[in-house]
């Protein structure tokens, strides 16, 4: 008997869950399509890409990520999403160099670089590489993208060369470039020829590095003034470096040691990613440093731009 | 010479190797880090009650908030280059008013001034109030988020 009232009841309760369903369905598609609409987006991650060397400033082979820590406005974070090392990276470079008055004793050597620093790199089938001269009062464009071959020595000669020297607003040209064009798989790089003494730019410094750090670029700065003079261009070419996680050479270096620099970076980054850490303020500092060897050094951007506001 | 050496380094290490094996050492974790305001000798919270220390010059020294089971402490490194390795657990003394941490496995210590002290409970408490206000700002802001 009490088989019997199961086989009828469980067909009936089956019917009654499905009706209740259909009745949820039923009201789900009455909800207004405005609210449907909605979507949430929350892609609060940070990615990080840095370089570990050790004392002998070779870099870090087999580094793990319990080989350190970020640390993120203040707060330590050893819990990370990811830890990779890119593969096959493409690189989007714009060499920027300075044709300003200042530097115009040492032009000629500076373009033999800038020419030098193009047409050897090992450049691969997929590289950009785009050329801007800044002197005057703006960044005036050179070659774009196809540089590897339309950047000549005529082409040089017809870059419009003395007036005052707009460095910042050179930077945050070449930033918000390398930003309408950043793609996940492709390194921004900036290879930038100057003195560093900036004479007339509308954009400040805070501003061309918000522009830069926004733009996940490198900056590798080559200074082309007096050298063994300490100034306050040097200085601050060191910091737009130091800034963006690139490196600082002198121009009597050469180009083959800004080749040597990136492609060491190349062979040797590594990318972390981590839950955004909350903060009051648009900027995170960032820094990473070791969790048990004290001689490793870890270079990464100092920093980045959260906005709520603004998807970058 | 290497005798010497040998002794001298034993001297030095004997500290770090004693309190290791007689368990003096605390546990805790750094859970933030800045470069702030070196402590002039003289001041401090414990400095203030301790022995004259090492001067510091006009540089930036890590600052490190290290939490332990029931204490936290805020730490201030002596010179801009006194830094504690971020693994997730570090290991700690008192040492004369001041903190000694075990800075790797090779039983060397760095000493660090102790700026302020809070009892865990209260500082978790502090914490969540902090957090607490930081989401409800954020609930105010646009939805779209990036880094």
């Amino acid at each position: 008997m009490r088989n019997r009232v199961r086989h009828l009841l469980l067909p009936l309760l089956l019917v009654t869950k499905l009706c209740g369903y259909g009745l949820l369905f039923g009201q789900a598609i009455s909800i207004p399509y405005e609210k449907l609409a909605t979507y949430h987006s929350d892609v609060s991650e940070v990615r990080l890409v840095f370089f570990a060397t050790d004392e002998q400033h070779h870099a870090v082979q087999g580094l793990q990520k319990t080989d350190f820590a970020v640390v993120d406005n203040e707060r330590v974070i050893r819990d990370f999403r990811s830890f990779t090392r890119p593969a096959a990276i493409k690189l989007d470079v714009i060499v920027l160099f300075d044709s300003s008055d200042s530097v115009l004793p040492h032009f000629k050597q500076e373009i033999t670089e800038v020419l030098q620093l193009v047409s050897q790199w090992p450049w691969g089938p997929e590289d950009d590489v785009s050329v801007l001269s800044f002197g005057g009062t703006e960044a005036h464009s050179v070659c774009a993208g196809d540089c590897r071959s339309s950047f000549t020595a005529d082409r040089v000669a017809s870059v419009p060369t003395g007036g005052s020297t707009p460095l910042f607003d050179a930077l945050d040209t070449a930033a918000s470039l390398l930003t309408k064009r950043r793609q996940p798989d492709v390194w921004p790089v900036i290879a930038l020829f100057s003195d560093g003494d900036d004479t007339i730019s509308k954009a400040s410094f805070k501003r061309a590095m918000e522009k830069t750090l926004t733009s996940e670029a490198q900056v590798y700065t080559i200074d082309v003034g007096n050298v063994g003079q300490p100034s306050n261009g040097a200085a601050m070419l060191q910091e737009i470096a130091d800034e963006s996680g690139g490196r600082y050479v002198r121009i009597r270096e050469g180009a083959a040691r800004i080749f040597t620099d990136v492609i060491d970076d190349l062979h040797s980054a590594r990318v972390v990613t981590y839950a955004l850490p909350e903060s009051g303020s648009d900027f995170h500092s960032t820094r990473i440093l070791p969790t048990h060897n004290l001689n490793w050094q870890f270079r990464c951007r100092r920093g980045y731009y959260y906005r709520s506001d603004i998807a970058h | 010479m290497k005798r010497a050496l040998s002794l001298i380094f034993l001297f030095c290490s004997l500290p770090g190797l004693l309190a290791a094996q007689i368990g003096v050492y605390q546990h805790g974790s750094v859970v933030r880090m800045h470069m702030g305001e070196c402590i002039p000798a003289g001041h401090g919270f414990m400095v203030a009650f301790g022995g004259p220390s090492n001067s510091i010059g006009p540089e930036s020294c890590p600052e490190y908030t290290l939490v332990s089971d029931n204490v936290v402490f805020v730490i201030v490194g002596k010179l801009s280059n006194s830094l504690i390795p971020l693994a997730q657990t570090i290991e700690f003394r008192f040492h004369k008013n001041e903190l000694a941490v075990r800075v790797d496995d090779a039983k060397h210590e760095t000493k660090f001034a102790i700026k302020e002290m809070m009892v865990r409970s209260e500082w978790d408490r502090l914490q969540r109030h902090i957090d607490e206000k930081m989401r409800a700002s954020d609930d105010h802001e646009p939805e779209v988020r990036s880094r």
